[in-house]
């Protein structure tokens, strides 16, 4: 089920008004609340539901047993490896197999394995990671273990179920431990991201993938070199929108149930640095990949040379978690990289520099494009395309170029001026929607609606970060 | 700011229940172009009266205006039509007078004729066109015709979740008519039927019904309409490719992909001037499986199927590509 769709409103339509006429009543909520989750989820294969079950079950039963204080490590294993194990098979099984067979066929040695063939479950990394991050916090004695179905609620919670935010335990588990108060619910906000979402995803993403995007990386050599610098430029504020517009939904929609996620997005291309850029990208992958990877791997407390080799091992992890393929990898290590010379360069100023406007203007334009180099390999199918797309970008100016038209500069125009827009203009406008009578605001959400509907290109896409 | 949740709720209903007004005839279409079954019936019996309510109120008349100003007048148009040149009438020595045939007949095979040539300045111009599947083929044949001087790429025209059993989703009828004096292509290589793989088919002539999928009556109506898109391109002269679908993981597409490859095989050798290229046997284990992976040219093993077990990859676009190249090498003589 596909937040922008009929059958998701239906569906929401339905759950929001139950939803808080149980919620004074935990013993009948939670059930509720897991079983519209499960039938969310299932609407996309049944047969997923079981894992899911599975991952609840496993990693329920993982934090009791870490809690009982017998054999704590042992539980933590278990835990890991059936968390890894599941997302392992699913996800990198032929990915690892090919790439073993591959590299022994390049040394000599012949190999001949027969490959799984698994479909890969739609949001298996997001909740995994959610369930890692459970157990080693209990393990860590920074959580309580929860009761089985507030654990499964929290688990598989709809909102965040299929692409995040990671939420973790520490930051949900206490509001599902008491009914929300239902005199007390910022409404406006939810709306206000819903249908900034809706507008980001259905509007900007979809229309610079159908009209320039897929077009340019599925042939570089087709086009012109302006081309495919639009195209580029282009899949930044596409996999932005795409994906903010995703968890903005998705934060909204659990505003309106009452509950609180943490923030996903902060304006990621108005960074001044790669380090910067990670503190305002997909904030909440940022967080575990630094708590659960980068800190136990010694963080930057075991001097300068193992720092930097954290940050690449992290970054390096943190491409592979978005996908099961090279390109991912080599994205992710672009990104640690960055980081590592970024902490070089910091390490050998003996002061550090003056804060000037130009200095910042300088920081985001290489930042940008940095970023914009690392997205090439994000989306390219191959290393061939994505030298393909590097190459093209130099030879072939002066063609016709097509695929830039007006609607393109202003929906990529548009990505990033809203990066820059300052904070108190979106504070304003939220506080003059609820300043509106009741009409007024239910009039101004249903243009709203309308309007991006409209201006959609027809049928659902669906969102990037969905396959991950 | 703070507000009651019921407040909420209220603005959630308010907003799609003024979003639909103004939205109707978006939602009636999307009701409409669903396939038979309970969930269309209550879309049906929903967007009635929520279309007359718009229309009465004048409310359809914002996004109408809308999509004038930017280019999607017909948008919301559902256009059912089956419409290709009628069935060719054999001719042959009349002793006397004989009614016309109303069941087509296969033309039969032309003689060989010596083969064209293509050249650098008169390139084999190539439409791809078709659903999903389409895509994916079509760009690994720009990529390989970009390094090929006889060859030109058209377009690449991939259109989710349409085919030829749904012209009320997007119809392809008109498309193909429309691109034959458009684009004036020598060879259109099409990729339908993943999503006419079901039981349900619109534009239906009418007092005709249709069985389920594999039945003679289905397969009659859909060999009906792919024969009569290649008849049509061929009376233009334009050789036809019909990309077969590809083995599916799992065992939910393996029957039906099978018919529909079936039909297309059969419209393919009908046709004086079209052929057939099997995918699912480029894309299946030496002992006719399905794999994600399977070896390519130099004995890597390489992923050939996205991850839900249908479509293609890159790599996988770029073997159909090299197929479809070694045998439009045979129909024509490329460069020289």
């Amino acid at each position: 089920m596909l937040f922008p769709t009929v059958t998701f409103a239906v569906f929401f339509l339905a759950v929001l008004p139950l939803s808080w006429l149980l919620m004074p009543r935990p013993r009948l909520w939670q059930p509720f609340m897991l079983t519209a989750s499960f039938v969310f989820y299932a609407w996309w294969d049944w047969r997923f539901v079981f894992l899911l079950a599975t991952s609840i079950a496993g990693n329920w039963l993982a934090g009791q047993g870490i809690a009982s204080g017998r054999r704590p490590r042992l539980w933590l294993a278990g835990a890991v490896a059936l968390d890894l194990g599941l997302l392992g098979y699913f996800k990198y099984a032929g990915f690892l197999v090919s790439s073993v067979e591959n590299g022994l066929a390049a040394l000599g040695i012949p190999a001949s394995s027969s490959l799984l063939s698994v479909a890969l479950p739609v949001g298996i990394s997001f909740y995994t990671f959610m369930a890692l991050s459970y157990v080693v916090d209990i393990h860590r004695g920074t959580l309580a273990p929860a009761p089985f179905l507030r654990f499964a609620v929290w688990l598989s919670f709809f909102p965040h179920l299929v692409a995040g935010p990671i939420v973790r335990g520490s930051e949900l588990l206490p509001q599902l431990e008491r009914p929300r108060d239902p005199r007390d619910v910022d409404v406006t906000r939810a709306f206000f991201l819903i249908v900034s979402g809706l507008f980001l995803k259905v509007v900007i993403a979809n229309h610079l993938a159908t009209h320039l995007v897929d077009d340019v990386f599925a042939s570089p050599n087709s086009h012109s070199s302006l081309e495919v610098l639009a195209g580029v430029y282009g899949y930044a504020v596409e996999i932005f929108a795409d994906f903010c517009g995703y968890t903005n939904i998705a934060i909204g929609i659990a505003l309106l149930l009452g509950f609180r996620f943490p923030q996903n997005f902060d304006s990621p291309y108005a960074a001044v640095s790669l380090q910067d850029f990670w503190r305002r990208w997909h904030i909440t992958l940022s967080r575990w990949l630094r708590d659960y990877l980068y800190i136990p791997l010694g963080g930057n407390r075991k001097g300068k040379l193992l720092t930097y080799r954290n940050l690449l091992l992290t970054m390096l992890l943190g491409g592979l978690w978005h996908g099961a393929a090279w390109t991912f990898v080599a994205w992710g290590g672009l990104h640690g990289a960055g980081l590592a010379v970024e902490r070089l360069w910091r390490d050998l100023r003996r002061s550090e520099p003056r804060d000037t406007p130009w200095r910042r203007w300088l920081g985001r334009v290489v930042t940008f494009h940095v970023v914009c180099l690392g997205w090439i390999f994000f989306r390219a199918p191959s290393f061939g395309t994505a030298r393909q797309v590097i190459v093209r970008l130099f030879d072939a100016w002066g063609q016709a170029s097509p695929l830039v038209t007006s609607s393109v500069v202003l929906a990529i125009v548009a990505g990033i001026a809203i990066q820059y827009l300052p904070l108190g203009s979106v504070g304003a406008l939220g506080r003059g929607f609820a300043r509106l009578p009741l009409p007024a605001q239910a009039a101004t959400l249903g243009i709203c609606l309308a309007l991006i509907q409209t201006l959609g290109p027809a049928g659902v896409a669906p969102f990037i970060y969905f396959r991950f | 700011m703070r507000t009651p949740a019921a407040r909420g709720v209220v603005l959630l209903a308010a907003m799609l229940a003024l979003g639909g007004l103004l939205d109707a005839r978006g939602l009636r279409k999307q009701a409409e172009i669903q396939p038979p079954g309970v969930q269309r019936d209550v879309a049906l019996a929903l967007t009635r009266p929520l279309l007359d309510v718009s229309s009465f109120l004048r409310l359809d008349r914002p996004r109408h205006a809308l999509q004038v100003a930017i280019g999607r007048r017909d948008e919301d148009r559902v256009d059912t039509s089956v419409d290709f040149g009628p069935p060719p009438v054999r001719h042959t020595p009349r002793p006397a007078p004989q009614p016309v045939a109303h069941t087509p007949t296969p033309e039969p095979k032309p003689k060989p004729k010596p083969k064209a040539r293509f050249t650098a300045s008169h390139p084999l111009r190539i439409w791809v066109a078709g659903d999903s599947l389409a895509e994916v083929p079509g760009q690994a044949l720009e990529r390989a015709a970009s390094g090929r001087e006889p060859i030109r790429i058209l377009r690449v025209e991939s259109r989710l979740s349409t085919g030829l059993g749904r012209p009320d989703l997007y119809n392809w009828f008109v498309r193909i008519r429309q691109a034959i004096p458009a684009l004036h292509p020598n060879v259109a290589v099409l990729s339908f039927g993943a999503d006419d793989a079901h039981n349900y088919m619109s534009g239906v002539p009418k007092g005709r019904t249709i069985g389920k999928l594999g039945s003679p009556t289905w397969d009659a109506e859909y060999l009906r309409r792919v024969s009569g898109v290649t008849r049509e391109l061929n009376r233009a002269g334009i050789y036809v490719v019909w990309l077969g679908l590809p083995i599916p993981r799992g065992r939910g597409f393996f029957y039906s992909f099978q018919k529909v490859n079936a039909v297309l095989r059969e419209a393919a050798a009908e046709a004086p001037h079209a052929a057939y290229l099997s995918t699912w046997q480029l894309l299946s284990t030496k002992n006719g499986k399905y794999a994600d992976y399977l070896r390519d040219g130099h004995g890597r093993l390489v992923q050939m199927r996205a991850s839900d077990g249908v479509h293609y990859t890159q790599a996988a676009g770029d073997l159909i590509a090299r197929t479809l190249l070694q045998r439009l090498g045979r129909v024509y003589t490329l460069g020289g």
